[in-house]
């Protein structure tokens, strides 16, 4: 058959299309307001970008041979060689309450915050436990500082003589009544100014531990028990004995048997299992104790202590809060060039007689086993269970016994995990580790170790700077080495009974330099883009001649020097690392793009410039994963010094060993039963239950099922057990209609509550006015009584059992149900409107009622806050705008610039419609004369004038001030293009964390901008109100025990649960799993900043909510085709919107009268 | 003409006297019994078939007589569902007008493309067939991509289309492509033809195989002309089966064709632009809970559609004649 060319032709033409449709496709895959309104100054911003660095700091006060001034030694000599401050009564009295309170007499300095009261008997109840010296805490008071967070703290010090100063503080970790994880963090001024941006925020550490010691004591020791101290690691069954002690569950236990002639006591460390052998993660407490601090860096880039310049004379010192209270107990200056010094290890070798002291016997070996650790530093410095090796100890192919440290997080600079122990001979020691790092390829991470106690003093320090850089290199597999910085291994002096602590901090080592010098690139490498934005836009013309050597000349120069400066540091790697990963390769292809930019006198710029942006997130990542240093610890062996390479524990299994174990654990991954994890004893089918269903990812619904079993956990507290299950989104309304639905539904969003309830779908668990609550058929009388009763009552349930507050068993008082609960150990529900009262905010209330009902209890709750770029705000040398008269007088300054602000209109039109004064409903403003409980959502409010004003308002920001409607909002935020973006809280924060990486630091976040109303006295008013969304946790029909299921609802919205999940969700899935949960309690304890916290709380204060009733969703669509209109096709805005309302309205009133409610046709029917 | 004997297959030939004897119902049992296996072979299909396409259909039929909500007990309300959705529901007729364009445009068109670029790739050597043939299909089986519509007229200004009409110095302001009325139509338009080649263009690749290569030698002994009376008098009444189902594709196709609208445009579309009867269904079933005037809406589109499938069987009777 012939084929025409005609044929052929359409067949390419057509193919070439398609093909090439493909292609793209493909290609495209892969790729109410009083107060509120903070916001920094321009001068703070610009102070904070502006900070010296320590490092220039201390280049001030060097002299002409780079020395610093040390203090005369003369001088010191008579205070005994420091310089100690007298907490108590050098303390500034310089506040207001300080005089007049009686509290001041202990010592504490109580801050004009609301939340003085609560530190107060936190403080008295830190103190009630502890006693030190065997003081009392009234005794004990007198000479200690409490410090809130929110208080600062100055002392006045006549230093003697002038020169650089170690600061040493002794604080106690008080606990706090949240179950806050942050760490301790305060300000440090001297003379009332940041000496340098590291002093912004110093970290002392809490002290966490496992609660899961026990000492036994007043053993006999039996004739076969060997003297001293022995560590045996045992897997026992619930009443098995060993050594003398019996055991109450089945677990994994460690014993630390110590033997003293006949005398012998056991050490008891237990991890419980469940009924199948998993491990149970014990529960991790805050141990409150004394710690001495050399004020240092937490960013992990200088490894010696601060050093701090004092001049001769008065000078004061102080501690700003930001973050969690702390009692303070000394603060010393010791002058450098003493004791203080860290040595080397060459100098420490020799100052303690090492080279005289003899190796130890082999038989002298010490094994911890890493998943037992005594302390750490955060909560999320967890132990977990690693499959991936059967020679790691133990191991079980099929189940998750924990047997290593640091699978989750433990990788930030600062954080460390401590482990105490003994050794039986006096001698020379070497200490080696079975780890696994994986995370950096061709590059090392860095442990600093410390130690405690015999020649190391009582406090933690490393013995010797090198230790700072104890190294493990990268392997895909698991290692067994000797400790030391890659050229020695340390050699360490024990003593025979000696109590040691070893702590193994996250620390750069030798890395910090190089990458520090990095990340001064990148601030130099963006300030640059940042300027050659302003002048080209984000997508200059590549044929345009932009003269930048004559208009940027210092910026050409400086890429030209970045370009050099990476190309140097990748090479530094290399030699250092003695390999070149990937890792390294990153920093070598943007030190190329720079060189090839400035060349030519920037001709290469233009066509460069997003490349450049993108090159600079790639350098901003790469820093974040730098700086972490990701380490899975095994075991820790303490040798002989003298043990050879085969005394190292075996880091791999032999071949036929790990085959063996992956048959075995692929066979037994069949038989899991993955819903009885956690299960301490076999289910009883009579056992109340309260079935759960949440429709959220599975690492999410992970953290639930652990928080549930934990110590305050649901299950813990009331002896009810919780099915929880994981289902699709979609999945509750089939399952409502087939009434095969949960008790409990965790997250459903509030148009949706609203939604079912008016379809009586789901359960009403509070109302304003019982009285008034009304069944509604779905429910026989019975029922709904015991609905009633129990969410109107307070119930204790103590051991098991409920009991209403009026009827506690065996003449208990209530104050004593008060003491259990206290303890953990009853649990007590609250009535409805009670507990909603002291946790949300008013506007989240307002979204799931309806009719006077409340369906749910909140659990999630966002909104709209401004985003601004402090340093593009700093170059423009404008504040943040505090209101939209600001914002908009900063618009012809960004536009000129190039750059313009992101705002979407949706959210605009709602939130400057309720600023300014307006509001979606007619009657249905509480704090409003016409507010009609019965007509609330019967007709739109968007016809009265103040709503026309907003709505064209808003619609002449895109039409007349080109704002655009359609933008992606972190991309342009990143880029620089729009400084000031308004978007959603928790996702922007989110994206930008993990997104934007190379402006971390450059950005913040604070409340909307305000509408400024004149009131009658004259003064200005601003209202700053954002519009929250809700989502809630909702009981539904069919539940099987009102009390438990309401229970439920009431632990998982706590704010000591919420704020818990949260940080969980940080510590598992990184800083970019922030939580936004609606509990206002539950801000306090998750890991935002103080600054950040204010700003949340700023405008968690000015919130107003949209309700969705019936009929509530014709009203964005039409407000959107009047927006449209207005933006497309130039149509009067207001115009267009009244050509809706009647529609709008015909509407409301149709779906209202479906279900019976009382209606109206126009506003004047009610008047 | 060969004989070819049907009879040889019947067992009985007596049947008719015994058929006599019987009542309908009785001689009908009897064959079942009599061919019971291939009713139990056919039973599972069968089975699925009623439970998920004849009883839902059904179902429709009677919830469009309710007020049913999803959530309560429905109350029959006669016609009144389908007396508002003539009468007093603007937007309904608005999405008619839309739907019938829609299909109007989207289905013959589409047709008529898979037809004639699987007749031009029939055309080819066989193993550069199979390459062309998977690059056309790909769009269709690929899932959501033509999400690439939605980046290629993004109403953000780095949206491809902007961009290049910017830089082109066109237009100053970005357009907002699928949130311009004046736009959206014809848009979802092209984007329905570009993802309509699929099934239908397969089947019809495969209608252009089974063809007897004698046929058309036989034909240009009879004097056939040229190509297209090839086309006409031979190729295509060939494969008619192979059409019949490949316009009942189009149909459904072209008149089902909301998600893609909803992904391109949201929800709903702008002024209603592009608010088909696909749409106004899900509105009232899905956002607004009125099942019974949602299946009214159903039972309405179901009509529309089993009347163009009986035209479309007509006119494609035409074919060859």
């Amino acid at each position: 058959m012939k084929r025409t060319v005609f044929q052929k032709l359409m067949c390419l033409v057509l193919s070439v299309t398609i093909l090439s449709g493909v292609l793209a496709t493909t290609a495209f895959a892969a790729n109410g307001s009083a107060e509120g309104g903070y916001r920094p100054s321009l001068d703070e911003m610009k102070s904070y970008l502006d900070a010296s660095s320590y490092e220039e700091y201390l280049a001030e006060y060097r002299d002409e041979n780079g020395d610093l001034p040390i203090p005369d030694p003369q001088v010191l000599q008579a205070l005994g060689g420091i310089v100690s401050i007298d907490v108590v009564n050098d303390l500034k009295k310089e506040y207001s309450d300080y005089a007049e309170n009686a509290e001041a007499s202990y010592g504490i300095v109580v801050s004009e915050s609301k939340y003085s009261a609560n530190s107060y008997d936190d403080y008295k109840e830190a103190w009630k436990n502890f006693a030190e010296d065997g003081l009392t805490y009234e005794e004990m008071a007198d000479k200690t500082v409490y410090l809130s967070p929110e208080s600062k703290g100055t002392w006045d010090v006549d230093v003697p003589a002038t020169g650089m100063y170690y600061i040493r503080i002794k604080y106690f970790n008080c606990e706090t009544t949240q179950s806050g994880i942050s760490a301790i963090e305060r300000q440090l001024l001297i003379n009332e100014a940041i000496p340098f941006t590291e002093a912004r925020s110093l970290k002392f550490n809490k002290t966490w531990k496992y609660n899961f010691v026990k000492t036994v004591e007043g053993l006999t020791a039996a004739s076969g028990d060997k003297q001293g101290t022995t560590t045996v690691y045992e897997q026992l069954d619930a009443g098995d004995t060993y050594s003398g002690v019996t055991v109450e569950s089945d677990g994994y236990y460690k014993f630390v048997i110590t033997v003293e002639g006949t005398k012998k006591s056991v050490k008891l460390y237990s991890i419980d299992g469940d009924i199948n052998g998993n491990s149970i993660t014990p529960d991790m407490v805050q141990d409150s104790q004394w710690s001495t601090y050399y004020c240092q860096d937490t960013t992990g880039y200088y490894n010696e202590y601060f050093a701090f310049y004092l001049q001769e004379g008065p000078n004061t010192i102080g501690l700003k809060g930001q973050r969690e209270p702390m009692i303070v107990g000394a603060i010393d200056l010791i002058p450098i060039g003493s004791d203080a010094d860290i040595p080397s290890y060459k100098d420490f070798y020799a100052a303690n007689g090492l080279a005289s002291k003899k190796p130890v016997s082999s038989d002298a070996k010490v094994t911890i086993e890493a998943e037992f650790p005594d302390y750490m530093s955060d909560n999320s410095v967890t132990i977990g269970g690693d499959n991936s090796s059967s020679a790691t100890t133990p191991s079980s192919p099929s189940s998750q016994i924990f047997n290593t440290i640091g699978k989750l997080s433990y990788s930030t600079v600062g954080q460390w995990a401590a482990y105490t122990f003994k050794v039986n001979e006096t001698g020379l020691y070497k200490m080696s580790m079975r780890f696994k790092q994986n995370a950096l390829q061709g590059m090392y991470v860095c442990r600093a170790l410390k130690l405690k106690g015999g020649i190391y003093g009582d406090s933690a320090a490393v013995p010797f700077k090198e230790a700072y850089n104890t190294q493990f290199d990268f392997s895909d597999d698991w290692q067994s080495q000797y400790l030391g910085d890659g050229n020695q291994v340390f050699e360490f002096y024990f003593e025979e009974g000696v109590e040691y602590t070893m702590y193994l901090e996250c620390s750069l080592g030798s890395l910090k330099e190089l990458i520090k010098r990095v990340e001064d690139a990148m601030k130099t490498v963006n300030d640059c883009y940042l300027r050659i934005l302003q002048l080209t836009g984000a997508t200059p013309d590549e044929n345009y001649n932009y003269k930048f050597q004559e208009t940027l000349p210092m910026d050409l120069i400086a890429l030209a020097e970045q370009a050099k400066v990476l190309a140097d540091t990748a090479k530094a790697f290399e030699e250092l690392c003695g390999t070149k990963g990937s890792h390294i390769a990153t920093l070598e292809t943007v030190a190329l793009l720079l060189h090839n930019m400035s060349a030519d006198y920037g001709w290469e710029i233009a066509a460069n410039m997003s490349n450049l942006k993108s090159y600079l997130g790639t350098l901003g990542t790469w820093i974040n994963d730098s700086k972490k240093s990701t380490l899975i610890v095994d075991s820790i062996t303490i040798h002989s010094s003298n043990a050879s390479e085969k005394a190292l524990p075996k880091a791999k299994a032999g071949f036929f060993g790990s085959v063996w174990f992956e048959i075995r654990s692929f066979f037994a991954s069949f038989f899991t039963d993955y819903d009885s994890m956690g299960l301490r004893e076999e289910p009883n089918d009579d056992a109340v239950s309260v079935e759960v269903w949440i429709a959220t990812g599975r690492d999410q619904s992970n953290i639930w099922r652990a928080l549930i079993d934990s110590q305050q956990g649901f299950t813990n507290q009331t002896g009810k057990a919780v099915k929880l299950k994981l289902v699709t989104g979609g999945t509750l309304l089939p399952s409502i209609l087939a009434d095969k639905g949960p008790d409990v539904y965790i997250g459903l969003d509030s148009s949706s509550i609203i939604n079912y309830a008016i379809r009586n779908a789901i359960v009403g668990v509070g109302a304003e006015d019982y009285d008034k609550w009304q069944n509604n058929g779905k429910m026989t009388d019975e029922e709904f009584n015991e609905l009633k009763t129990v969410v109107s009552n307070t119930y204790y349930t103590i051991g098991g059992k409920d009991y209403r507050a009026d009827q506690l068993p065996n003449g208990m008082t209530v104050a004593q149900a008060e003491a259990l609960v206290a303890q953990n150990k009853a649990f007590k529900s609250v009535p409805y409107m009670q507990i909603t009262g002291e946790r949300y905010v008013p506007a989240a209330m307002d979204t799931i009622r309806l009719l006077g009902v409340y369906y749910g209890i909140p659990s999630g709750m966002g909104f709209a806050m401004m985003f601004y770029r402090s340093d593009i705000l700093a170059e423009l040398g404008r504040d943040i705008p505090d209101t939209w008269t600001e914002l908009m007088a900063l618009l012809p300054d960004m536009q000129a610039n190039n750059m313009s602000i992101g705002l979407s209109y949706g959210a605009a039109i709602n939130f400057i419609l309720y600023q300014s004064g307006g509001s979606m409903w007619r009657y249905a403003d509480r704090n409003k004369d016409d507010y009609s409980p019965e007509y609330e959502g019967a007709l739109i409010g968007l016809d009265t004038n103040v709503a026309k004003a907003a709505f064209s308002w808003v619609t002449r920001l895109y039409t007349e001030f080109s704002f655009d409607v359609s933008f992606d909002a972190s991309n342009r935020f990143r880029t620089g293009e729009m400084p000031i973006v308004i978007s959603e809280y928790t996702s922007t924060y989110n994206t930008l964390t993990v997104y934007a990486t190379e402006i971390n630091g450059l950005w913040g976040f604070c409340a909307l901008p305000g509408w400024e109303h004149e009131e009658d006295d004259g003064t200005i008013r601003i209202d700053y109100s954002s519009i929250c969304s809700i989502s809630a946790t909702i009981l539904l029909h069919g539940y099987s025990d009102a009390l438990s299921a309401w229970q439920f609802m009431q632990w998982q919205t706590r704010e000591d649960i919420q704020s818990e999940y949260g940080n969980r969700m940080v510590a598992i899935l990184g800083p970019s799993a922030k939580y936004e949960s609606a509990n206002t309690l539950a801000l306090e304890g998750m890991s935002w900043t103080a600054d950040e916290l204010t700003a949340i709380r700023d405008q968690m204060d000015n919130l107003y909510s949209i309700v969705n009733y019936p009929g509530s969703y014709i009203i964005g669509r039409y407000t959107e085709f009047a927006f449209l209109a207005a933006v497309n096709d130039r149509a009067d805005p207001v115009e267009a919107l009244m050509g809706y309302i009647d529609a709008i309205n015909d509407e409301i009133y149709r779906k209202r009268a479906e279900f019976d409610m009382p209606v109206l046709e126009k506003p004047s029917d009610l008047e | 003409m060969p004989e070819i004997s049907n009879e040889a297959a019947v067992e009985t030939p007596v049947r008719p006297t015994q058929r006599a004897e019987m009542t309908k119902w009785q001689w009908t049992w009897k064959e079942i019994k009599r061919n019971k296996t291939a009713y139990f072979m056919l039973a599972p299909f069968f089975l699925l078939f009623i439970v998920f396409t004849i009883l839902p259909v059904f179902l429709s039929m009677l919830l469009s007589f309710t007020d049913f909500n999803m959530l309560e007990m429905p109350n029959i309300v006669w016609f009144e569902n389908y007396s508002r959705l003539f009468t007093n529901d603007e937007i309904f007729i608005l999405a008619c007008k839309n739907t019938l364009i829609f299909a109007a445009i989207t289905g013959p068109v589409s047709y008529l493309l898979s037809l004639l670029i699987a007749w031009f790739i029939n055309e080819l050597p066989p193993k550069i067939r199979a390459v062309v043939t998977l690059i056309f299909y790909a769009p269709s089986i690929s899932g959501q991509v033509y999400l690439i519509w939605a980046t290629l007229f993004s109403s953000d200004s780095y949206g491809w289309v902007n961009a290049t009409l910017m830089d082109l110095g066109l237009i100053n302001a970005p357009i907002l492509w699928f949130k311009d009325a004046n736009y959206v139509m014809g848009l979802c338009i092209v984007v329905a033809l570009w993802t309509s080649l699929g099934t239908s263009f397969l089947a019809f690749i495969a209608g252009f195989q089974t063809i007897d290569r004698s046929m058309y030698e036989a034909a240009a002994v009879d004097g056939i002309k040229n190509r297209w009376q090839e086309l006409w008098y031979i190729t295509l009444p060939t494969m008619r089966p192979q059409m019949m189902f490949g316009a009942v594709l189009a149909i459904t196709g072209s008149f089902g064709f909301g998600g893609v609208v909803t992904a391109l445009c949201g929800f709903p579309s702008v002024d209603y632009a592009a608010h088909t009867i696909m749409h106004h269904l899900d509105d009232y079933g899905g956002q607004r809970y009125e099942v019974g005037y949602a299946s009214a809406i159903a039972m309405v589109l179901f009509v529309i559609m089993f009347a163009s499938n009986i035209i479309i069987k007509k006119a494609l009777s035409k074919v060859g004649e």
